[in-house]
């Protein structure tokens, strides 16, 4: 019987062991570069519904190309917007520079204008729906700490609390990341009451030339009772995007065989 | 060449473009896009322009389409494309006259790897200014802006030749305008101003004669850029070769007639992060060859301008911009000595300070603007508070103020003080 109960401890120690063997922080950047880091380039289009409180909708549709340099490490991002036909034409381009502010750009068509646009606030709304711009690009591992509250359903439970807590309007959030494939499938936001007052929910994942990848997801703000649906379609990674469509010239001439 | 011979010349290649494509399979009719608008503007003045009670009350449909060639030719494999963008307006404040605009014709395409070329109508923008432009001197719709039309309406489009080089070191843009185009300044029919012939703020009894220079090869205008990014700094150098686009000097004042001096600039800008923001500086030295030692009264001296800016996102969608503004005349003394008794005689230094606020609501739906522009040494200012809704994708009402102000009638901002007005536009975006 002793035998017995020694095996159990030892084989729960092992098993444990194993499942804990990658620390909080690890996940995390797991979790980071399976989001938002799948090959080396990719682009997909990108449909909102926007829901406001009264069950009023607006759309946003748009083509997103991003370009990595590294995992977790810095990226730039193109978006052109298709529609509401008020916005067709606009392209918009970000530096992503981890641990530093975003450069970025917004191009008006109808003025000619490229202008620069003030970065600090990764918190404030994407295009008017209930994303935060983090949300859309991918919210630092550097920038809260991470722990690592237990397993539920095969997915890890991680509990994120930022080190900035002043720059931020959530307290901390947490996530759950699929333990096989590292992809986030839930994350919880709690305000500085610690009210849960924000979600976000993988509603999809499809397989896409090998990279697991979130193609619906919603996110929904519970003080207001209004969400935002995003869903991904023409996905396509590793196209071979040249650094040089990042910059202001395609801003200005948006590269057609990527974004139609 | 005559400005209709061009623009006739450009039709025809944009026809001899469309029929190449069309023997091409695919040909595929481009999607058409725009918007119907109503703007009305009540004013509140009390001088002599055509219309006492309001100062814009219109209709617009504007339509926009590009097509993209396709298929197995030349202008496929140049990724060409033909972009056009056209307003018709019912005007009834000139009793409900049509008027054509058309805002772009132009085709854009890339012959080279690291070149990029637009040629025809288009609309040409560059530099760091917030409403307040160095070496922007493509021209500039001023009566849009003080009636209350959109902020596009505020660049007026050249027929211009634009070629954008993109080379390892650094990026050149160069363009050639056949035929300046000048701003579009308050005359006194529409809007009420300054005129010193008058002696004071004239409306429709103003018999100033603006005279436009002739459309010859000699007055050919060019603008270059050259600019860099260097990690996230913008830099950037500028070149221009052509008119004042507001007309700032005498021909004959017997006549009344005011004209565009010859002007060349030279400048540069600077753009980047600073203390969580974006920080501007701007600089620009204009060089009037027709007056080079400003001592000619009529003619407009060299100046310099300097801009420097700076703008914040403060979170929960508020944003906060300033800038501060420094013009100088040059050669000052010499303007002074040459002045004649009766002459009004401009400051040297003329300093412009400018705020801007904008704060989102209901899901970025709701946008609210303040832009006040001050001039402590003309004492006088500028103020245009703005709130625009979008009902929904396709419906927008915009509503808001022109709120000039000023103690003198001659400086920039007091020279339109009687053009207070209001107005409203609801749009509707196809």
């Amino acid at each position: 019987m002793r035998k017995i109960t020694a095996i159990t401890i030892t084989l729960a120690l092992f098993v444990s062991g194993a499942a804990y063997a990658l620390t909080a922080d690890e996940i995390v950047r797991k979790a980071s570069a399976a989001s938002y880091y799948q090959g080396k380039d990719g682009r997909a289009d990108v449909n909102m519904v926007i829901t406001d409180s009264l069950g009023r909708t607006r759309e946003r549709y748009m083509t997103i190309l991003r370009y990595d340099h590294e995992d977790n490490g810095p990226q730039r991002f193109y978006v052109y917007f298709h529609r509401p036909s008020d916005v067709e034409g606009m392209s918009y381009l970000v530096w992503k520079k981890p641990g530093e502010d975003d450069d970025r750009w917004l191009y008006l068509p109808a003025l000619d204008l490229v202008r620069r646009v003030a970065a600090s606030d990764k918190r404030s709304s994407f295009v008017g729906s209930h994303f935060a711009y983090e949300e859309i690009s991918g919210r630092g591992p550097e920038e809260d700490t991470h722990e690592l509250e237990g397993e539920e359903d095969g997915k890890y439970k991680i509990r994120s609390t930022p080190r900035e807590p002043g720059e931020v309007e959530f307290s901390y959030f947490v996530t759950w990341v699929n333990k096989d494939n590292f992809v986030p499938v839930r994350a919880e936001l709690y305000d500085k009451r610690g009210k849960l007052y924000k979600t976000i929910e993988a509603l999809e994942i499809k397989d896409i030339e090998g990279y697991p990848t979130v193609v619906k997801m919603k996110a929904s703000d519970l003080n207001t009772g209004g969400n935002t649906v995003s869903e991904f379609s023409d996905i396509d990674y590793d196209i071979g995007l040249e650094e040089d469509i990042f910059t202001e010239r395609y801003l200005r001439r948006p590269p057609r065989r990527y974004i139609r | 060449m005559k400005r209709s011979g061009f623009t006739m010349a450009f039709l025809m290649i944009v026809c001899v473009f469309l029929t190449v494509n069309a023997e091409a399979e695919e040909f595929e009719f481009p999607e058409i896009h725009g918007f119907l608008e109503e703007a009305f503007a009540p004013g509140f003045g009390s001088d002599d322009v055509k219309h006492r009670q309001y100062n814009m009350a219109e209709a617009r449909l504007q339509l926009r389409a590009d097509y993209y060639f396709s298929g197995d030719n030349i202008l496929a494999e140049w990724q060409t494309a033909i972009e056009s963008k056209c307003d018709f307006v019912l005007d009834f404040y000139y009793g409900g006259k049509v008027l054509t605009d058309l805002r772009e014709l132009n085709a854009v395409f890339t012959p080279l790897d690291i070149v990029d070329i637009r040629a025809g109508r288009q609309v040409l923008t560059w530099g760091t200014g917030d409403y307040l432009f160095l070496n922007d001197l493509f021209p500039k719709d001023y009566v849009s802006f003080f009636i209350g039309r959109d902020d596009e309406y505020l660049k007026k489009p050249n027929d211009a030749l634009r070629i954008m080089v993109y080379p390892e070191w650094f990026n050149i843009d160069f363009a050639f305008i056949p035929f300046f185009e000048p701003n579009d300044v308050p005359t006194g029919d529409r809007v009420s101003f300054f005129d010193s012939f008058e002696g004071g703020i004239a409306g429709r009894s103003s018999e100033l004669h603006v005279v436009e220079p002739s459309e010859t090869p000699k007055n050919f205008v060019y603008a270059a850029r050259a600019y860099k990014n260097i990690k996230s700094y913008e830099w950037a150098l500028y070149y221009y070769r052509g008119f004042d686009p507001s007309p700032s000097s005498y021909k004959n004042e017997a006549g009344h007639q005011i004209y565009h001096q010859r002007l060349d600039a030279y400048g540069g800008s600077l753009r980047g992060p600073v203390m969580g923001g974006i920080g501007s500086a701007e600089v620009s030295y204009y060089y009037s060859p027709e007056d080079p030692d400003g001592d000619i009264r009529t003619i407009q001296n060299s100046m310099m301008k300097y801009l420097l800016g700076y703008e914040k996102d403060l979170g929960n969608d508020l944003r906060v911009g300033f800038q501060y503004y420094l013009e100088q005349t040059l050669d000052y003394g010499e303007y002074r000595k040459a002045l004649l008794p009766m002459d009004y005689r401009w400051d040297e230094f003329r300093h412009v300070v400018t705020s801007r606020i904008t704060k989102f609501f209901a899901n970025q739906t709701v946008k609210a603007t303040v832009f006040a522009f001050f001039s402590p040494s003309d004492m006088d200012a500028y103020i245009r508070p703005s709130l625009s809704w979008d009902a929904t994708d396709s419906w927008n009402l915009t509503v808001g103020a022109n709120l000039p102000f000023g103690r003198d009638s001659w400086t920039e901002f007091g020279s339109v003080r009687k053009n207070k007005n209001v107005y409203a536009r609801l749009r509707y975006s196809f």
